[in-house]
């Protein structure tokens, strides 16, 4: 029975249906239709009765609609779809509920940082420096420029502009699709602005009845985990703490870490970065100054309140094996529970296992290639970790670290458990031309993308991954 | 997605007619059915064909895009108007209808090549900084470039590309096995890696078993249809040899020329640094020279791999060769010379103990050894009845004149390729041939220049 019921329905898909689009006649199977989802208006078409002899008429243009169904019936988007802009396009599959559709064809591919280039620049109208941005999972990134946050979809459409009370946004995280916290080095407070509604809804202010200094605390990090926000808050006489806010009611639940300030390895951290998979967090500060750089990483379980462990440089607990080599820059890398430095004097990098980690974690990653070979020391540097690459920029120059894939044949395993440093290769994610643009100030990855940000130069830059090569005709 | 679907009864068409209806997208294309089972016998067309009766089949496709393959599948080419749809959609259209390899003959085969008419059309960029070092192109016209540690591999058309990582800090030595599969080398690191560009892993990795027992570099890699040649070194630089592999199980089958130096003979020290496989000889060409204090000096033997023997060699004492290539449609082994930089060539069909090279440029350079590098890094390829050798940023073509019978010489003339423009240009590195285009990759340039001919531009 269930069988002949089975094919029963494949008969009615493979059937066939007219539609009039403005027009224009087209004549597909239900099956394709019916690809787009129940929630389509194709599949509410595609229920009506088959003994019908006139096509179903849409009132559309029948020209982006030769362009959708094609898409569905090749799962590609043809060439004739660069006639119309994405705009036209994603508001037509809108039209027709197969947005979802449209946006897997139109994703860029898996990022890969030894095979990006610059895909395009997104530069808000007004104000256009940006001062932070914050992207997402989805591709989608929201820039804070001039007390202003504009954001631009996963297609990198602009999605809109709130204007914020604050005159600066130095960090600004993504704590729900809409709601962004914002925080600024000038003014007091960490702040969430709902986007869709582009209004200010709430403010979370460092307080302490026992101590009255405790005033006008200003955010310089923050970072969202699954149901909090943790931000670290600096006072004007330094002394510093995290507090972990509830996301759904945004009230603080927790303070910790907090630190007098007084020294360079207890200031505010200026770096922070919540790792699901341990439920610690990590933060970091650096300070450079005539004598060089010097800083701390330190891992916190907030539950607890406590350090889990630290590292201080120079000295301190954790020392490395390399006397007057600090780091510049601290990331984690959240999937490969990895940490990574870069070597301020040495300008080389070091990773850390994170579920290891000990006195001297660090392994510095060798240098094979030749061409490539010491950069030696830069004034600025920024380390991000994406999709298990590690994104550095020196100055203006910018290169990914990324690992070999193992070898198939897993019967042959390296004689030396240590050799992982082994398996990372250096290489130049940009060109000479791209690095003359200015000095990177902030690196990040979302949605198979990757934004950088430099320094007094307008909106930011969108790196992809292309699959199609970009022939240029020299006729 | 059902091949057709809902068909309609047509009372016009005969069952035993030899027309045949298709309803594509809601148009109805007619054909007969020898011009569908063209496609193959097991092809998608082949079934419409024998399915094909009292219905007419309907296909949920797009109709003009079908409108172009069925030309394709009619004549063999593309109609013109072609011209004006994106090649890549053709491409994926082709594969529904498993109909690629016709597209693919239609536009990029090595008989189109048309050497007088190619010009410089095509500049593709790679991404990074690196230079590209190693060429390798397969027949259709697929290209693999490796650049730094990386390989960045372009499909037939070269509209796609994708990269993988290897584990070489530079390749050195790169030879494409199918689209997706490519021996790779270099010359300071040990071993020849099999890589599967679709994973980017690699799926074997070659060593030579040497008798020092330390690593073996890749100096050299050729292929024949069923074998593969890989010339190693040892690490240490005191043993080579030549092992050939079965190119499909990637077996070892049987190693030649197997050299192991002691004391000062520099002569076998030197390790095969080109194989070219001679098809119509059934030999395989295998060059290698090294420089040395009292200039280049180098080798050139013919290997018959069946045997394990060397059936015929020459010594390069006076202006070795900077590179050397065979043309089995012209039956002559190509050099070009080291120090003139002028090429010679050596006739295939009678060779003996006093073949000696015929210069086709300036011979007086050729004799006096003035100590000059003209040729340094100069390439020679050859590529159907046509010589291709560059010269600083140049290409010069060598065809040779047939002339009525009567002259007992052979007649090879040169031209300089491509327009005013493109003369000039930086020294050039690299040189392949794959479908009807020749590639070319210069010093310091991050791309790969494209020479198509005109009258194949799509």
């Amino acid at each position: 029975m269930e069988e002949e019921s089975t094919s029963a329905e494949s008969n009615t898909a493979n059937e066939r249906i007219r539609l009039n689009v403005g027009g224009k006649h087209f004549e597909t199977t239900l099956s394709t239709l019916r690809s787009g989802g129940p929630d389509s208006l194709l599949y509410a078409l595609s229920n009506r009765p088959s003994a019908d002899p006139n096509p179903v008429f849409i009132d559309r243009d029948p020209e982006v609609f030769s362009v959708l169904l094609s898409l569905l019936r090749t799962a590609h988007l043809p060439s004739t779809a660069r006639r119309f802009s994405r705009q036209e396009l994603a508001d037509e599959a809108l039209f027709y509920g197969i947005d979802a559709h449209l946006r897997a064809a139109t994703a860029p591919p898996p990022f890969l940082g030894i095979d990006a280039a610059l895909a395009t620049s997104i530069r808000p109208a007004s104000e256009g420096l940006p001062s932070s941005f914050a992207a997402s999972d989805s591709g989608a990134v929201w820039i804070a420029h001039g007390g202003q946050i504009s954001g631009y979809d996963s297609s990198l459409i602009h999605a809109g502009t709130v204007r914020t009370h604050l005159d600066e946004i130095d960090s600004i995280c993504r704590v729900w699709p809409e709601i962004a916290a914002v925080g600024s080095k000038s003014d007091a407070g960490l702040h969430f602005y709902n986007f869709s509604g582009s209004r200010h809804i709430g403010s979370v202010q460092w307080t302490d009845p026992l101590d009255p200094r405790i005033f006008k605390a200003r955010v310089s990090a923050i970072t969202a985990s699954e149901n909090s926000v943790f931000a670290s808050f600096d006072c004007p006489h330094r002394e510093n703490c995290i507090l972990e806010v509830d996301k759904s009611n945004l009230r603080i639940v927790n303070e910790f870490a907090r630190q007098s300030g007084n020294q360079a390895k207890n200031m505010v951290p200026a770096k922070l970065t919540w790792i699901p998979a341990t439920g610690v967090l990590v933060g970091s500060a650096v300070a450079g100054g005539a004598f060089g750089f010097s800083g701390y990483v330190r891992l916190w379980d907030p539950r607890f309140g406590e350090v889990v462990w630290e590292t201080n440089e120079p000295g301190g607990s954790g020392r490395s094996s390399r006397f007057g080599d600090s780091f510049t820059d601290v990331e984690a890398d959240v999937e490969g529970l990895l940490l990574f430095k870069l070597c301020s004097k040495s300008g080389d990098l070091a990773m850390a296992d994170m579920r290891f980690l000990k006195d001297d974690p660090w392994i510095y990653l060798k240098e094979k290639n030749p061409s490539l070979v010491s950069c030696g020391e830069v004034s600025n540097s920024v380390v991000h970790c994406y999709r298990g690459q590690v994104f550095v920029a020196r100055d203006g120059e910018l290169e990914v670290w990324s690992r070999v894939e193992e070898r198939a044949s897993v019967g042959v395993k390296s004689e030396n458990e240590c050799d992982a440093e082994g398996f990372y290769r250096r290489n130049f994610v940009d060109k000479r031309e791209d690095s003359e643009r200015g000095i990177i100030k902030k690196i990040e990855g979302g949605g198979d993308r990757l934004f950088v940000s430099r320094e007094d130069v307008e909106g930011i830059e969108v790196w992809e991954s292309s699959p199609s090569a970009v022939a240029i005709s020299v006729l | 997605m059902p091949p057709f679907a809902g068909s309609q009864p047509v009372g016009l068409s005969k069952p035993d007619s030899n027309i045949v209806s298709i309803d594509v997208g809601g148009q109805v294309f007619q054909t007969t059915k020898q011009t569908l089972t063209s496609a193959g016998p097991k092809s998608f067309f082949s079934r419409i064909a024998e399915s094909s009766g009292i219905y007419t089949p309907f296909i949920d496709r797009d109709p003009e895009l079908f409108s172009l393959l069925l030309s394709l599948l009619r004549t063999g080419n593309l109609p013109s108007k072609a011209k004006a749809f994106d090649l890549h959609d053709l491409i994926i259209e082709s594969k529904f209808y498993g109909i690629e390899t016709l597209l693919i003959n239609s536009l990029s085969s090595p008989s189109q090549l048309e050497p007088f008419n190619l010009q410089k059309s095509l500049l593709l960029p790679l991404n990074g900084r690196d230079s590209p070092s190693a060429l390798a192109a397969t027949t259709c016209g697929a290209l693999h470039v490796a650049h730094g540690s990386k390989i960045t591999s372009f499909d037939w058309s070269l509209r796609r590309k994708a990269t993988v990582l290897t584990y070489f800090t530079a390749v050195d030595s790169l030879l494409a096995l199918s689209p997706a599969l490519v021996a790779a080398g270099a010359n300071d690191f040990s071993g020849l890696q099999i890589l599967d560009l679709g994973s980017g892993r690699v799926r074997e990795t070659l060593n030579w078993e040497n008798v020092t027992k330390s690593g073996s570099t890749v100096q050299a890699i050729g292929a024949s249809p069923e074998n593969m040649f890989v010339s190693f070194e040892s690490s240490r630089r005191n043993s080579n040899s030549i092992m050939v592999y079965d190119l499909h199980t990637l077996a070892p089958v049987t190693e030649i020329g197997h050299n192991e130096i002691f004391g000062a003979d520099i002569d076998s020290a030197i390790p095969a640094t080109k194989l070219q496989w001679i098809e119509s000889c059934n030999l395989l060409m295998a060059s290698g020279s090294h420089s040395g204090p009292s200039g280049v000096s180098g080798n050139i033997r013919l290997w018959d791999v069946r045997s394990g023997s060397v059936v015929w060699e020459i010594s390069e004492k006076v202006d070795c060769f900077a590179d050397v290539a065979v043309c089995d449609g012209l039956s002559a082994i190509f050099k070009v010379g080291v120090n003139s930089g002028e090429a010679s060539y050596v006739d295939l069909r009678n060779l003996n103990e006093e073949s000696a090279w015929v210069c086709l440029g300036d011979k007086r350079k050729a004799m006096n050894n003035n100590g000059k590098k003209e040729g340094f890094g100069c390439k020679i390829e050859t590529q159907g009845n046509q010589v291709f050798c560059t010269k600083g940023g140049d290409v010069e073509l060598w065809s040779e004149v047939l002339m009525g019978s009567g002259n007992s010489g052979r007649i090879f003339k040169k031209n300089l390729m491509g327009r005013m423009r493109d003369m000039g240009g930086a020294k050039i590195t690299n040189l392949a041939f794959g479908g009807s285009t020749m590639f070319l990759t210069r010093k310091d340039q991050q791309c790969v220049e494209v020479w198509q001919s005109s009258s194949k531009e799509f």
